[in-house]
C-alpha cells in the first residue's frame, strides 16, 4: 500500500495530501466507524455495522499509507499482517454483542500483539504473552463468564453508554498520540539530543551517562533477559512476588467473606436502569 | 525468521511499533468507555495494557536495551493479579444483583447525578444463524435430558 502510493506520488496524484490531512481524515473516519459499530439503538443494525467495517477498512488503509516504511518488503508485509490481525481483532472485541465472543476475539488479538513482539525483538515476551494472557487470565475470563452469564443477551450487551462520545474521545487521543509519535522522525534521536534548556540554565546539572547499545538481538537473548531481570532489578522481583501473594490471599479473603454476605439481598440495586 | 530480526534499530520500526500501541490503546479506551458489561470492560483494560506493552517493546528496541522488556513483565504479573481480584468482585457483584451491567450499580451515584434510564432497547435478534449439519445415519440417539437446561445462545 505505501508502495502504492509512493508510486502515485511521482505522479503528483496525492501531493495535495500532506500526512496531516490524511492524519485527521483517518481518525475521522474512525470515529465514524467506532460509533457504527458499536452495539447501539435503531433499526439498521446490520447494514451500520457493515458500513462501519467499511469505514474502518478505509481507515486501516489511510494508517497504512501514513506509516513509516522499513525498508524490506518482507518485513513490512509480516509487520503490517500481524498488526492487522491485532488491531481488527481488537476492534471486534469491543463491538461484539456477546461477551463470549469478545473474550474469543480477544484471543485473537492477543495472537496478534504476540506477533508483533516478535516482529520487535521480544521473543520472551511473545512467548509469555500467549502462555499468560491467552493460557491463564484469558480463560479464567472465560470460566467467570461462564459462571455468570444469563441466558441469552442481555439488554445491557446490546446497548452502550454514550457510543458517539466514546468513539470521537477514543479518536481524539489516538490522533494526539499519532500526531507526537509523527514528530519523533523531525528530532534527532533522543540519546543525542543536547541538553534541554532548564538544563543548559544550570538548574539541574545532568551528566549523560553514555549507554553502550547492547544488541538486543543475539541468541542468548532470554538469558540476558533474565539476568537484568534478577541483577538490576532483583528488588522489583520481590516486590512483585508479594503482589501475587496478597492478590492470592485477597481473591481468597474477598470470596469467603462474599459467601457470607451474599444471602442479604440488596432490592434496591435489583431494579437497577430498567426503571 | 533471522531475516526478520536483523531490522536493526530503525526509527520507522519504533514507530510503527509505538502507533500499533497507539491504536490498541484508544480502541482500550472506548471499550471501557462505553461498554457496559463488566466482562468486556476488564477486556478493554487488558487491552490498554497490551498497546502499553507494545510501546514498550518498540522503546527497548530502539534503544537497545532490556527496561522496557522488563517492565513488561512487570505489567504481565500486575496483570494478573489485577484480573483475579477484579474477577472476584465482578462474580460478587453478579450475585448480588444477577447481572453483569455496570449500570445496575448506578444507586451508588453522586446524589446529583440523574439516573440513565435506557430509552430505546433495541430488540433482540432472534434469527439463529445456519449452521451446517450433517445427514443423518443410523438410529437417532435418545433425547438428551439436559437439552432444556442448555442455553439457547451465549
Amino acid at each position: 500500500m505505501t508502495l502504492f502510493v509512493h508510486l502515485f506520488a511521482g505522479t503528483g496524484t496525492f501531493e495535495f495530501l500532506s500526512p496531516g490531512i490524511l492524519l485527521a481524515v483517518a481518525v475521522t473516519c474512525l470515529a465514524a466507524s467506532l460509533y457504527l459499530l458499536l452495539p447501539k439503538s435503531g433499526r439498521h443494525g446490520k447494514t451500520s455495522r457493515r458500513v462501519g467495517w467499511l469505514i474502518g477498512l478505509i481507515t486501516l488503509g489511510l494508517f497504512i499509507t501514513t506509516g513509516q516504511r522499513l525498508g524490506n518488503l518482507g518485513d513490512e508485509a509480516v509487520f503490517l499482517i500481524v498488526s492487522l490481525v491485532a488491531v481488527v481483532s481488537a476492534v471486534a472485541t469491543i463491538t461484539c454483542r456477546s461477551p463470549v465472543y469478545a473474550a474469543i476475539w480477544f484471543a485473537l488479538c492477543l495472537a496478534g500483539v504476540s506477533g508483533v513482539l516478535l516482529v520487535l525483538g521480544a521473543q520472551f515476551l511473545g512467548v509469555a504473552t500467549i502462555v499468560v494472557y491467552a493460557g491463564a487470565i484469558l480463560v479464567m475470563f472465560l470460566f467467570v463468564l461462564m459462571l455468570a452469564q444469563p441466558s441469552g443477551l442481555t439488554t445491557s450487551d446490546r446497548i452502550t453508554n454514550e457510543p458517539m462520545l466514546s468513539a470521537v474521545a477514543g479518536g481524539v487521543l489516538l490522533g494526539l498520540l499519532s500526531l507526537s509519535i509523527g514528530r519523533l522522525s523531525a528530532e534527532e534521536p533522543l540519546c543525542c539530543r543536547p541538553p534541554s534548556k532548564a538544563a543548559a540554565l544550570g538548574a539541574i546539572t545532568v551528566e549523560k551517562v553514555p549507554t553502550e547499545s547492547v544488541d538486543l538481538l543475539t541468541s542468548d537473548q532470554v538469558a540476558r533477559l533474565g539476568g537484568e531481570l534478577f541483577g538490576r532489578h532483583l528488588v522489583a522481583v520481590e516486590a512483585v512476588g508479594i503482589l501475587l501473594l496478597v492478590a492470592l490471599i485477597g481473591a481468597i479473603a474477598i470470596v469467603s467473606n462474599g459467601l457470607e454476605g451474599s444471602q442479604v439481598e440488596t432490592s434496591s440495586l435489583h431494579e437497577g436502569s430498567r426503571s | 525468521m533471522t531475516t526478520l530480526l536483523l531490522l536493526g534499530t530503525s526509527l520507522a520500526l519504533l514507530q510503527n511499533g509505538l502507533v500499533v500501541g497507539a491504536i490498541l490503546f484508544s480502541l482500550g479506551l472506548v471499550g471501557i468507555l462505553s461498554r457496559r458489561n463488566l466482562i468486556v470492560m476488564f477486556l478493554s483494560a487488558e487491552l490498554m495494557l497490551q498497546g502499553i506493552s507494545v510501546s514498550l517493546v518498540a522503546w527497548s528496541r530502539y534503544h537497545g536495551d532490556f527496561g522496557g522488556h522488563v517492565l513488561v513483565i512487570f505489567v504481565l504479573s500486575v496483570a494478573a493479579c489485577e484480573a483475579a481480584i477484579a474477577l472476584v468482585f465482578v462474580l460478587q457483584a453478579f450475585t448480588r444483583t444477577g447481572r453483569l451491567d455496570s449500570s445496575a450499580w448506578q444507586s451508588l451515584r453522586e446524589t446529583t447525578l440523574d439516573r440513565s434510564i435506557d430509552h430505546e432497547i433495541p430488540s433482540l435478534d432472534t434469527s439463529m444463524p445456519s449452521f451446517p449439519r450433517l445427514t443423518p445415519a443410523g438410529r437417532s440417539p435418545d433425547t438428551d435430558e439436559q437439552a432444556g437446561m442448555q442455553r439457547e445462545h451465549v
